[in-house]
Formats: structure tokens, sequence, C-alpha cells
């Protein structure tokens, strides 16, 4: 067994490129997606009738807030761009009000609104604080945006239908889950190429037993599967600084019963098909539909049809997905959590049963 | 030693191998002839316990295979058609896995796999990585591997295939000293007629599932003892001589291939005067007439109607 799995990793080492682009895939899809940068932030053309102006404490808060990033232009030119079609809408700022020039209706005039309506109340209120005491406004405003005098940690309960979000670390869940299927898929097609060429046979003819064949494939398997998880999850939490709403650990210990249902589900597959032509043609189509009915693209609180939502019951990312947000959105307890633990490992047990047995079909025992 | 009983594999309705029987006897070379799709490997793959027969059983010192396979599979090194190895790996590191799965370590398998590096003449390549290896030192590893654990019985499907003259002849050679040196049992198949013919003290010659023809290689060229076999060469091959060949009642059988006609006609036949005739009517303006001694290949080919590589 030991010479089997060390032969994979050698194998690993002088073929990482797998590995490494669905790492680097995974970082990458999530970083863009997940909008950790302002690429991709809403660009709202702005007008001020001061340049001054640009530089006011509500500015300053909205920016904080890194909902949208300000484009300043002249009105001339915001009302071209809105004319035009360029831009859906544009935002006149004043001193203690603001405007929505509307061009086309958009979900976006919503979160703006919303936005820069909260930063006009909280600009108002530093001003009532501010008129009451020595200190500075400016000091105010840099202790509430910057060092908060007060650090809270909050504890919050939800209904059933509470449906809670943060696209950031949807992105970085749903990415990292999505392309560990393919790393995972591909390692585990390495059976299939040691069937065809020839290995597997030459294994099955030696003293070494079946059961260490498989527990050395699945080992290998799982650890690569779970090392890319723990490498895009290490990114995200020491480089890109994502919090994790603190549960980083346990968000890395739920990913253990997915890699193994994952690589189950990789097992199974690899029973069903009969060549590598197969195998290559059907993990892409296996693991672009999971990850669209599991949730790993979109919530699947959006999901309004009944069949879809079915679907995903069957899904091993739906669980992965459940597991994670349940640690770190929804503050799951340990009898929470171990429910989408338990129908993934229930999954690994029967898909890795029934993989085995199809590829056990053709040998004699 | 080996013995196959009525041995068959069916594929839904096909028949890979019908009722296969054949046995092996400790020491000897025994040939498994028939082209490309003649149920070679399947026969092979079920004789080394790697796939379950539909019908019949296959014994190994009197013993079923099928209940348990071990007592065989610990004595057998299977050379597959396929190159079975890690190309990424060195040829050191690929001897050193395969060693390992037959439980050596240590001294004992740094050992081994010097002489068998030795033996299939790769010492200097050791530490190359399989994937820039030519066709032939990708065949010759492919062998030491299957010679690592010292097996009694030496399966090998067709490890001649796709490599240069030198590389082949190196392995004929290597072959033939083991069995000599080394009282080596050993199944060799192969559509190349040379190769048994070289190697083997029995041949099996199979054909669309079914085995056609056994016997020593003289048994088998005596197929063909009431029989002349003649190669006839033209200058300009035209069809009508052709097909007066074929149309000739005392022709038994006309093949053609390139620029040589091969025709069996039974040895009381004036041959000669019966060709120069024909040629004569058609206007065919001959090169050559010449009487072989049957070969293997026209064994194959008088009892299938096809040559061996078709």
């Amino acid at each position: 067994m030991t010479g089997i799995f060390l032969t994979k990793i050698k194998w690993l080492l002088r073929n990482p490129w797998t590995f490494l682009l669905m790492t680097v895939f995974s970082i990458g899809f999530a970083f863009i997606v997940g909008g950790f940068n302002s690429f991709d932030k809403i660009k709202v053309p702005t007008y001020v009738e001061e340049k001054s102006m640009q530089e006011m404490d509500v500015v300053q808060l909205i920016e904080k807030q890194g909902i949208f990033v300000f484009e300043w232009m002249s009105y001339e030119e915001m009302e071209e761009k809105i004319i035009s079609g360029k831009s859906e809408f544009g935002l006149h700022l004043y001193e203690d009000d603001f405007q929505i020039i509307v061009g086309i209706d958009s979900p976006n005039i919503n979160i703006v609104e919303q936005s820069v309506t909260n930063a006009y109340r909280k600009d108002r209120q530093i001003d009532q604080l501010a008129s009451g005491i020595l200190e500075s406004k400016q000091a105010i405003l840099h202790e509430i945006t910057e060092e908060p005098i007060f650090k809270t940690e909050s504890t919050s309960f939800y209904g059933n239908d509470t449906f809670v979000y943060d696209s950031n670390l949807h992105s970085v869940y749903g990415f990292t889950l999505f392309f560990v299927v393919y790393t995972i898929a591909y390692s585990v097609f390495q059976i299939l190429i040691e069937k065809r060429s020839g290995v597997w046979d030459r294994m099955i003819l030696s003293p070494i037993r079946k059961w260490e064949m498989y527990v050395a494939n699945f080992l290998y398997s799982f650890l690569i599967g779970y090392s890319q998880i723990l490498a895009v999850f290490l990114v995200f939490r020491f480089i890109i600084k994502v919090d994790f709403h603190g549960t980083f650990l346990q968000a890395l210990l739920v990913m253990i019963p997915y890699v193994l249902a994952i690589v189950a589900l990789s097992i199974l597959i690899t029973g069903a098909v009969r060549t590598t032509q197969q195998y290559n043609a059907v993990i892409p189509i296996v693991t672009i539909s999971m990850a669209m009915i599991g949730g790993a693209f979109w919530p699947l609180e959006i999901v309004e049809s009944k069949f879809m939502l079915l679907l995903s019951k069957i899904v091993p990312i739906t669980y992965g997905m459940e597991a994670l947000n349940g640690v770190t959105l929804y503050g799951y307890s340990f009898e929470q959590t171990l429910f989408p633990i338990s129908i993934l490992l229930l999954m690994s047990v029967i898909m890795t049963g029934v993989g085995i047995h199809l590829m056990e079909k053709r040998f004699i025992s | 030693m080996l013995e196959l009983m009525d041995l068959s594999k069916r594929y839904k309705q096909f028949y890979a191998v019908k009722n296969m029987n054949m046995y092996i006897e400790k020491g000897e070379i025994v040939g498994l002839l028939g082209p490309n799709g003649a149920g070679k490997s399947t026969a092979i793959s079920m004789l080394s316990s790697l796939i379950e027969p539909t019908e019949g059983d296959v014994l190994f010192h009197k013993k079923s295979i099928l209940k348990n396979p071990s007592p065989l599979r610990k004595v057998i090194g299977v050379v597959p058609q396929e190159i079975a190895l890690y190309e990424e790996l060195t040829a050191e590191e690929n001897l050193h896995f395969f060693g390992r799965i037959y439980r050596m370590s240590g001294k004992e398998l740094r050992q081994k796999i010097d002489d068998v590096l030795k033996l299939i003449g790769l010492v200097d390549r050791r530490k190359d990585v399989v994937k820039k290896f030519s066709g032939g030192m990708k065949r010759r590893l492919n062998i030491g591997v299957a010679l690592l654990h010292n097996p009694e019985f030496l399966i090998m499907d067709e490890p001649t295939v796709g490599i240069d003259p030198q590389s082949r002849s190196y392995i004929l050679e290597t072959v033939k000293r083991l069995n000599e040196e080394k009282g080596l049992t050993i199944l060799y198949t192969s559509h190349y007629m040379e190769e048994v013919e070289y190697l083997c003290d029995r041949i099996y010659i199979m054909d669309k599932g079914n085995l056609i023809a056994v016997g020593t290689k003289d048994d088998i060229k005596e197929i063909l003892s009431a029989e002349h076999t003649i190669h006839v060469e033209a200058e300009l091959l035209n069809n009508d001589f052709i097909e007066a060949l074929q149309e000739e009642p005392t022709i038994k059988e006309t093949f053609v291939k390139d620029e040589t006609i091969t025709i069996i006609v039974p040895k009381e036949i004036n041959v000669f005067q019966l060709i120069t005739r024909l040629a004569n009517e058609t206007k065919v303006e001959l090169k050559s007439v010449n009487v072989k001694t049957p070969t293997l290949e026209d064994v194959f080919l008088h009892l299938t109607g096809r040559a061996l590589r078709d």
C-alpha cells in the first residue's frame, strides 16, 4: 500500500499541473467573482458642484462601505452617459442630501440608494455628536471607521426561512468546492489509465491485496483534494484577509466529509465508464451540473424550481455548501452540522461501495 | 502444469474465445499464434486469472484457478501487450515500485533490480524516465518488470509489437536464454510467424476465437504435406491471369499479395506446365515460379484464407 501511495506522490510531483491549475482557478475565480477586487464593483457616475466636495466626510463614509466606486465627472458628462445607456443611473451629491438620476431601472439603484442614505444618516449623527463635545468631528469619524471604541461580538439567531448571504464567502466556498471536484476526479482517473496500460492487472496478479490498492488510491485522492482546499482557504484567510467569521478551522474540518464524498463519486464514475474517453466526457458534465444544482455558483435560496431543489438533495456540493455556510454564517451547533456531514459520509460509503463493485465485476477476486 | 478445459469467453452473442483446449508443460515454450482479434489476449487474460471465463476451467497443477488463483499468481509473470509502466518514472523507479508490490525490499530488491537491468540491457538508462525511451527499450523494461519476482511461468502477449528489428532480436534472444538457462516455462503469443517458428516447441494457432491447428512446428507444416506452395511473380500482373488461376479446378487456393501470387496445389499436379499455359493465354510475362517449403504462414493462409497480418 505504501509503495502505491508513494509512487502516486512521486507521479504528482512530476505532473503537478492539474493540481496547480485547479488551485489557481479556485483562487482566481473566487477573487474576481467574489468582488475582492474593485474592478467588478458598481461604478457610479457622480457629480458634485465643487471639486472640494469630493473630500466630504460623507464621501469617505460611502467609500468605506466598499459597495460601489465613484466615477467623478461633470453633470453634462453624467447625463450623456445615462442617455447613451452606458450607465444605468447617476448620482448627484449635495452637502446634506443626494439625488439619483435614473436612466434604466436596475436592482443596483436600490443598493446604491441604501448605501448613500446610510452614509448621510451616519454623517448627521457624527455632526450631532461633535457639536456636543470638544473633540473634532474628524477624530470621531476616524474612531468610528478605523478604531471602534467597542469591539463587539454578536450572536445571532435565525428563523427557518432566514437567508444570510455573504457574496465574498459564497464565491470562495463555491469555487473551491467546484474546482476540487476536477482535481479529485483526475487523480482517480489514474486508476483508469492504470487499467488501460495494464499496470492495474500487474498489481492484481501481485501479492498485494485489493483493499490495499483501493485504500492507497483513495488516500492519495483524498489528500490531493484536501490539500487544494487547504491551500485556497489559507490564501483567502492569510493573504486576502477574509476572516471566515472566525470559523476558519471549523470550515476546514467540515471539508473532510465533502472531499471523501467527491473521491467516492469519482470512484463510482470510474467504475461506471468503460474508457478514459468516456470519463473525460462525463466529468465536466457532472461537475458543472453538480455545481449549478448544488448552489456553488449562486445561493440555493434564490432557486424557485421545486424540481431543481429536489435534485440538489442528491448532490454532494449542496451538503458541502450547507456545512460551510452553517458553521460560518449561521453559527450551526455541532448537532446541526452533523446533518450535512452525515449525508456526505453516507454518500461516500454508498458510492465507494457501488463504484468498487462495478470495477471488480471484470476480475476474479 | 497448466490446462485449459473447454474455455470460452462470450460477450453478449459474440465469442471472443470458444471451447479452447490447451496444455503447457513445465520448461517448454508454447506459441499462441493468430492475427489481431483472434482472441489471444482474451485467452491469456483468462489463463492468467485476470478475467473469468464464461464456460470451462483453467487447471494449474490439476486444481482450478477460478476458485483459488493464488498458487498460479505466485509463480507467473505477465508481459502485457501494452506498455504497463509509469511513463513519468525512471526505469529504476518502475522496477522499484513493482518490486515493492511483490513484497521485496532493501538489499534483495536492489540486487534484483540490478540483475534485471543487466538482463534487459538498460543499466546505462536506469535513471532515465520511461517516456524518453524508444519503443524497444520500453518493451524490454516491460519484460524486465515481469521477471523481477523470479517467476516460473512467463506469459508474453505480443512482446515485440511495434519495435525495431534490433530490439526485437534482443528480446527473442533473451526469451530463448531465459528458457534454456533458467528453465522458464513460456507462453508466447504473436502474430509474427517467424518469431514463433524460432522460439516455440509447440504451437497453437487461433482465428476468430477458435483453435484451428495444434502441434509441433513439423506437425503443423504436415498439414500442407500433400500440397505444394508456389509463389508466382509476373512482369505485369493482370486480372485475367488471377481469375484464370482462381477458376482452375486443380488449384486449391490462390492468394495475391503485392506483386506475388501464392497458390496451393496437390503435389501430383504438374504445376509449371499449368502456370505457363495460363500465363500464355492471358498474355502475362512470368518472372519466376518458386516451389516453397511450407511455412506456418502458408499453413495459416491455407486454414483461414487470410494472411496473418491482414
